[in-house]
């Protein structure tokens, strides 16, 4: 009787600890990547963020512009910031497949040629990764809006391409998890399908990703 | 029959006993080497300084609403956003900061306590914008305020003060790279302190100040050390 009791004793303790070291006690929901290997090496990925489901929220500054009247939740700036030429946004991010994997903060700073865009991206169950390019022009999704037709306080529908960096392309910068180590370069491609009259704006951001691990 | 009900004692006393050699395990509590003294710091005060906090459905500590706007999903039901302003030495807002969080896999009770992924974006008008990757162990917070104040109703002996960061460097101490600006190229580590200064439940009350030790070498560290 003793020795059972013992025995218990024993497992009930080594298997807690056991429990305690081994478990996956906070591991995230993994959706399967979708991935594709590029011809001349490397993989790549695309995500989605859907406007304006997707926005969580945008700061108030004077370079918001659209994107800060059309946000889920404003981020109110303190009065220094409130001219800054910063703009920052929270998303949710979306696989190729449609499903939110993640969530992303894109901070735009800077004016003419030193404006930079730079992207973290946290997709929870693989890590973490950042994106760095030339930002786009202040004011630059208004501008191509109001060339394709578009005006303040009027709904608007069409279909229109921003470039949203002054360059093809901006490189992936630093990574965690699954993502530590990788170089790459990477694309962002907004695309806006309406406005409506409270300057709410529909439409989708794609980011596109190629990345290899540097020998 | 009287034999399984021994082995089920002590099979529940055996874990009993191992619950409280983790609630007290010292492994599970430690926290990153002091900042040096040239390290540039970054400060914030909750809520005052936040400018928006989503929360996932299964991250809501504080039992709080996550709002309709909630990180719902089930890939991101543990993880938080959060938006702060930065306070420079002066006291002046000096920086945005974003911080996308979430439960860390290498959460280990036994030997590195209760982890959070915490990847902070920080920009910082007119000087750029820097990455900081730190692990962060929630678990001294969770055993000593969270737990007996805010579940327990114990009277709380506050403020309390935490110095959460527990890697990934090599010294315990957050990664952090510069990514834009004058930041650009340059890498560094990075300490987090926090101090509850306020916490009631009945209230639902809880108030912070923390900050955020940056040691980027160059000499825009140097100019703004405390």
């Amino acid at each position: 009787m003793k020795i059972v009791f013992l025995l218990g004793l024993l497992v009930g303790f080594a298997g807690t600890l056991a429990g305690a070291h081994f478990a996956p006690l906070l591991a995230h929901t993994r959706l399967p990547s979708h991935t594709s290997v590029v011809a001349n090496g490397g993989r790549a990925e695309h995500f989605v963020i859907r406007l304006p489901a997707d926005r969580i929220a945008a700061t108030d500054g004077e370079a918001g512009g659209l994107r800060s009247t059309s946000a889920g939740g404003a981020m109110l700036l303190p009065a220094q910031f409130i001219a800054e030429p910063l703009l920052v946004e929270h998303f949710k991010v979306r696989d190729d497949a449609g499903s939110v994997i993640g969530v992303a903060a894109r901070h735009w700073s800077g004016t003419g040629a030193s404006a930079a865009t730079t992207w973290s991206v946290m997709i929870p169950s693989r890590g973490a990764f950042v994106l760095n390019g030339p930002g786009e022009a202040r004011g630059a999704l208004e501008a191509a809006l109001r060339t394709a037709g578009y005006s303040a306080g009027k709904a608007w529908d069409g279909q229109v391409a921003v470039p949203m960096m002054r360059e093809d392309e901006g490189l992936v910068a630093a990574g965690t998890g699954e993502f530590e180590g990788l170089a790459g370069t990477y694309t962002e491609t907004w695309t806006i399908a309406n406005v409506d009259e409270d300057g709410r704006v529909n439409g989708t951001i794609e980011l596109g990703t190629v990345t290899s691990r540097p020998e | 029959m009287k034999y399984l009900f021994v082995a089920i004692l002590g099979l529940v006393l055996g874990a009993a006993a191992a619950g409280v050699v983790l609630y007290f395990n010292p492994l599970a509590a430690k926290s990153a080497s002091m900042p040096h003294a040239t390290d540039r710091v970054l400060t914030y005060s909750l809520p005052d300084q936040v400018l928006e906090f989503a929360l996932g459905d299964d991250a809501r500590l504080f039992g709080q609403d996550a709002g309709d706007d909630g990180l719902w999903e089930e890939t991101i039901d543990r993880s938080a956003v959060l938006a702060l302003v930065l306070n420079d030495a002066s006291g002046q807002p000096a920086a945005l900061a974003s911080r996308l969080l979430s439960t860390s896999a290498e959460t280990d009770l036994l030997l590195r306590g209760v982890l959070v992924s915490d990847v902070w974006l920080v920009t910082i008008p007119n000087e750029g914008t820097l990455f900081v990757h730190a692990d962060s162990n929630a678990w001294p917070f969770l055993k000593e305020t969270l737990l007996p104040v805010w579940y327990l109703d114990r009277p709380w002996n506050g403020p309390s003060e935490y110095w959460p960061t527990v890697g990934p460097g090599a010294d315990d101490s957050a990664d952090v790279v510069g990514i834009a600006g004058s930041f650009d190229g340059r890498a560094g580590t990075a300490v987090e302190r926090y101090e509850i200064t306020a916490l009631d439940p009945a209230r639902k009350l809880a108030l912070a100040t923390g900050e955020l030790h940056l040691n980027l070498p160059g000499p825009q560290v140097a100019v703004q050390a405390q």
